[in-house]
């Protein structure tokens, strides 16, 4: 299990960090979201000791983290970057050996996930003339090749396209099936609640929000009314003009309401007004909840 | 994973890239090909091997005639001696030109217009000589007792002591060596710039340093490319070795075994030390076009020792002494102090210690600066920043 455990940094006046804390358990995939400079970045790079806390203690299994244990973990920077002339085979074993492998052991992992990536064919061409997403699949496999216990991935998802976001998701899921505690960051958040039932949210180098996304959802002190009525009808916003519209329109309205908020007489309401197509009252989605505690 | 494991990766993959890369073997490529040229041309073009002289003899020619003739030269002619049946043969080939000169055995030297004046006393001389020793044998007269006869028992002797003319020729050996480190530090000094530099550029050094300690990093890269370096001039050196003979004209300096040993123990030293300060200077700035101006400070101290060292063939100054003392300028001066024969074992031994310590506390702090640097961001960083930046 990773703790992070009240990390604070700061940079001059600037503080990236302030009592950052959270868990992730082996077998556990962790969205870890939060607005740019929140100081996600900062506390991935804690852990791989590449920032100095100014307070605070980042453990595995209940101790501190040691260079020894810190090769069992796998690390994606934002940043992408590999040697641009390194031919692809050799760099995969280069980067496993730098994680303790023996020489055999590297390069047979290396040719395994070459393999599976399908990239065999290109074993010996350098990095630099693979197209942009072989060359982040690379990457993943450059953070991967020595089957890490942690996999930390800053942005794993920023500049693919499709294929290569679900070849991620399908990664990323199946390491976490097999044992390993996953940490990722992303700002696509309505692809994180696809992917994952855990979040911990930072803001301002604080976690505001930490849990499964279901319970982050109910916790919510709002709730979201959608209500579709036949025809497209544009004065809807009008007839519920007391509470915090979201959206209208083309006969839907969407609206922000206390979940402490009646609904019979809001449902009375409506069919009123006419032929109700849709009447859905839901908690809100992961960006909604987002947003709420990252603008409060 | 043990420190020496990371090093050596690390070491083995710049040092293997490296020496696989075109640019690479272009350059050492076009080095060789350089250094080749500037040894055989001038021997094809300038020969300038001892003069012939062909000499005519008429009669029958003296035993050793032709080495008293080369000899009475002071060595500087080889002569070949043509023999005639008749004295008009030997002069119509002086009249052509086929001889320099003719002797005639019943006791005539004939030159001709163009006989120079050196040929006519180095024939003239060889035949007395000659001449001389075959009376002396005749009369039963020693032939070392008619050399002494001749110059009166008078000797030449130097006042120049043996030793200081040895340590003149060690100095000329040691100046040499710091020559070659110097060229050595400014060449592969800016591999390890560049090096260090492209590894933040791509900025591949974020996962490197998850795995490793930054002061492992930069000692695997001053690995790597140093010895690729030292191997790259190993290699030269060879071939310099193998083509000079053909070149007459080049002397190697000789020296002590001890000149030599110290002398390359600096090499050594000096190379590791300048290799870590090149590596510390990278890690402060993140682009490749700042890499100059970062260096340039240690250019100035390369330099500096360069010039003392060179202001100082000629014997021991107080500048000399003194920077022979300090790690950044003792690699270029405590040689040449060495040499000749200036240095107090206790100066060697202060210096030896200060430069390993200083280069080893230079590598850490690199490493510390390094991870400072990488975490700063773009731009160039300040020392002092890029220090507190990071406790690696």
């Amino acid at each position: 299990m990773l703790e992070i455990d009240q990390l604070h940094k700061a940079y001059g006046d600037v503080i990236a960090l302030d009592g950052c804390s959270f868990r992730v358990t082996r077998g556990q995939l962790l969205g870890f979201l939060g607005p740019n400079g929140s100081g996600k970045t900062t506390t991935m790079r804690s852990v791989f000791s590449l920032v100095q806390p100014d307070r605070g203690t980042v453990r595995w299994n209940g101790s501190e983290i040691d260079a020894e244990t810190r090769l069992r973990f796998g690390y994606m920077p934002e940043q992408r970057g590999l040697y641009p002339r390194m031919k692809v085979a050799a760099q995969l074993t280069y980067f496993g050996r730098l994680h303790g492998m023996s020489r055999d052991h590297a390069k047979t992992a290396a040719g395994d996930w070459l393999d599976r990536l399908g990239l065999t064919d290109r074993a010996d061409s350098r990095l630099e003339q693979l197209s942009h997403g072989n060359q982040q699949r690379v990457q993943l496999a450059a953070a991967l090749i020595h089957d890490p216990e942690l996999l930390i991935l800053d942005e794993p998802f920023s500049g693919l396209d499709p294929i290569g976001v679900e070849d991620m998701m399908a990664i990323l899921l199946e390491r976490t099936a097999r044992g390993a505690a996953v940490v990722f960051s992303s700002h696509q958040l309505d692809l994180v609640e696809d992917l994952c039932e855990d979040v911990v949210i930072i803001a301002a180098g604080k976690v505001v929000l930490n849990g499964a996304i279901r319970e982050l959802r109910a916790r919510s002190s709002h709730r979201y009314l959608d209500i579709e009525m036949a025809g497209n009808r544009n004065d809807l916003a009008r007839s519920f003009g007391e509470f915090e519209v979201i959206s209208s329109g083309d006969g839907r309205l969407r609206l922000r309401v206390d979940d402490t908020t009646p609904l019979e007489p809001l449902i009375h309401r409506a069919s009123e007004l006419g032929k109700v197509r849709q009447f859905a009252y839901t908690p809100p989605n992961l960006s909604e909840v987002f947003r709420e505690v990252v603008e409060r | 994973m043990n420190p020496r494991r990371s090093i050596l990766l690390v070491a083995a993959r710049d040092f293997k890239e490296r020496v696989t890369s075109r640019a690479f073997q272009l350059s050492t490529g076009i080095t060789v090909l350089f250094v080749v040229a500037l040894i055989v041309v001038p021997a094809i073009f300038f020969d300038d091997e001892a003069p012939r002289w062909e000499v005519g003899f008429v009669g029958e020619v003296p035993a050793g005639f032709a080495m008293a003739v080369e000899t009475a030269s002071g060595n500087a002619a080889t002569v070949e001696v043509s023999q005639y049946a008749l004295r008009s043969d030997a002069e119509a080939a002086l009249e052509e030109g086929e001889v320099e000169i003719a002797v005639d055995a019943d006791g005539q030297i004939l030159v001709g217009s163009d006989t120079e004046n050196r040929v006519q006393s180095a024939v003239l001389a060889g035949l007395a000589g000659i001449s001389m020793a075959d009376r002396a044998d005749e009369l039963g007269i020693d032939v070392n007792e008619i050399s002494d006869l001749l110059t009166g028992g008078y000797e030449i002797e130097s006042i120049v002591p043996e030793s200081e003319e040895s340590n003149e020729s060690n100095r000329v050996f040691a100046f040499f060596v710091t020559v070659v480190l110097f060229m050595s530090i400014v060449t592969y000094g800016s591999w390890i710039l560049i090096g260090v530099i492209e590894e933040k550029t791509n900025r591949v050094v974020e996962v490197v340093l998850g795995t490793l300690r930054p002061h492992q990093l930069l000692a695997g890269k001053v690995l790597g490319i140093g010895v690729l370096g030292v191997a790259q001039v190993v290699v030269i050196g060879i071939i310099t070795l193998i083509l000079l003979p053909i070149q007459d004209a080049f002397e190697v300096p000789s020296a002590a075994g001890s000149v030599l040993a110290w002398a390359l123990v600096w090499y050594v030293l000096g190379f590791a030390f300048y290799a870590v300060a090149y590596a510390a200077a990278g890690s402060l700035v993140s682009r490749q076009e700042e890499a100059q101006n970062a260096a340039f400070p240690l250019t100035m101290m390369l330099m500096a020792a360069y010039f003392i060292a060179s202001f100082s063939i000629a014997g021991e100054n107080p500048i000399l002494r003194a920077a022979s003392l300090l790690p950044m300028f003792a690699p270029m001066t405590m040689p040449l102090r060495i040499a000749g024969g200036d240095a107090a074992t206790w100066e060697i031994v202060v210096s030896l210690t200060l430069m390993v310590v200083t280069t080893y506390g230079l590598i850490r702090l690199a490493g510390r600066v390094y991870a400072g640097g990488l975490l700063q961001g773009a731009g160039r960083v300040k020392w002092r920043e890029a220090f507190r930046a990071s406790d690696a």
